[in-house]
Order: structure tokens, then sequence, then C-alpha cells
């Protein structure tokens, strides 16, 4: 049973992370990558209830922290890019 | 129990999966970060209630903290790359209600 759920979780990081690496904005990739690491935090949660263990539960809480950081972080820098710059937001276009 | 426990956490696991999913199926980031921003935390709070269920109640205690530190902060993430992607987007939409609401707070700013 948890090998099956830790092996579909796989399979959406897997999926996820595709979007990463051909999605045509910057944003795109950022929640495709917050996916990947929520299909990652409920992998550890399974694998902490398959070996029976609390030992890597408060890994969730740090990782959740994170996530939310780099996705503000991002986010931030994002928007108060300047004119110039060349940085892809949406569809390829530069702004 | 132990039956349940696991067939609840396949159950996030797919909801996982059609998060994943979400990303390559919508078109437009708004519709993108739709179905990821909402799908992804109650995979994982699903798959959180499936290992409470096995773990017992210290295993239970730690991943409500997780799962409450999820749901308060990956909706503000999310909002806030959604806001950051109206900003710097030329306007796309035929409707957008947004506009409004954006020129009212930089009307108050100044």
């Amino acid at each position: 049973m948890t090998t099956i759920a830790i092996a579909i979780f796989v399979m959406a990081a897997i999926v996820a992370t595709i979007r990463l690496l051909l999605g045509p904005g910057l944003a795109e990739r950022i929640i495709a990558l917050d996916v990947t690491l929520i299909s990652f935090m409920g992998a550890v949660s399974v694998h902490a209830a398959h070996t029976d263990s609390t030992a890597y539960l408060a890994l969730l809480v740090v990782l959740a922290i994170i996530g939310f950081t780099a996705t503000v972080s991002a986010a931030r820098f994002l928007q108060h890019e300047k004119k110039g710059e060349t940085i892809t937001t949406k569809s390829g276009a530069t702004s | 129990m132990t039956t349940v426990a696991g067939i609840i956490m396949i159950l996030g696991s797919l909801v996982a999966l059609m998060a994943a999913a979400g990303l390559h199926k919508f078109a437009t980031p708004y519709a993108r970060f739709h179905a990821a921003g909402k799908a992804s935390p109650v995979a994982f709070l699903i798959t959180a209630v499936g290992a409470g269920l096995s773990l017992g109640l210290a295993g239970a205690g730690l991943l409500a903290v997780a799962s409450a530190a999820m749901i308060l902060t990956l909706p503000v993430g999310v909002h806030l790359m959604f806001r950051a992607v109206h900003r710097t987007t030329p306007p796309t939409l035929a409707i957008d209600d947004l506009v409004n609401a954006e020129t009212r707070a930089r009307a108050l700013k100044r």
C-alpha cells in the first residue's frame, strides 16, 4: 500500500518536473517547483507511516516554511524587475 | 486500520498526481496556479490524515503542525505569484476585475 503511494508521489514529482523544465515563464517554473516539493513532503509522510517512525516528521514543518519563503521571495523578485532586464515572464515574451 | 490508512494515502497521492497533471492541462499561468495551488495542499492533507491514522498520536500531532503550516502559508504564496504575474504581463483577459482594485490601491498610496 505505502509502496504504491510513494510510487504515485514520485510520478507526480516527475510530471511537475517536466513542467519545470519546459514551462514558458519564470512564475510557472516556480509553481512547478512548489508542486514537486509538496509531492516530496507527501512521500516523506508516507515513508514515516511505512517505517512506523516519527523521526522525519519535523522535516515536514521545515519544508513547508522554506517553500513559502522561496515562493514569496521569488514573487517579490518577479514583481520588482526593471523594464530593461530580459526575464521571460509569460510565454516567451520578454518584459 | 492499516489498510484504511493505506487507501487514504493512495487517494492523497492521486490528488497530488492530479495537481501535477493540471500544470500540463491548462494553458494560461492563472489556470495553472489555480490547479497547483488548490490541489496540492489538499493532497498533503489527505496523505497526512492517512499517515496519522497509521502512526498514532505522536506522529499525528507533528503531521497536524506541518499541515497547519502548509495550509496557512501556501495560498498566500500562490496569491503573491498570481499578483506578480498580473502586474508584470500585459493585460490579456477580456474581463479583468483586478484592474479597478489595483488602480484604486495606487491612488490611495499617493
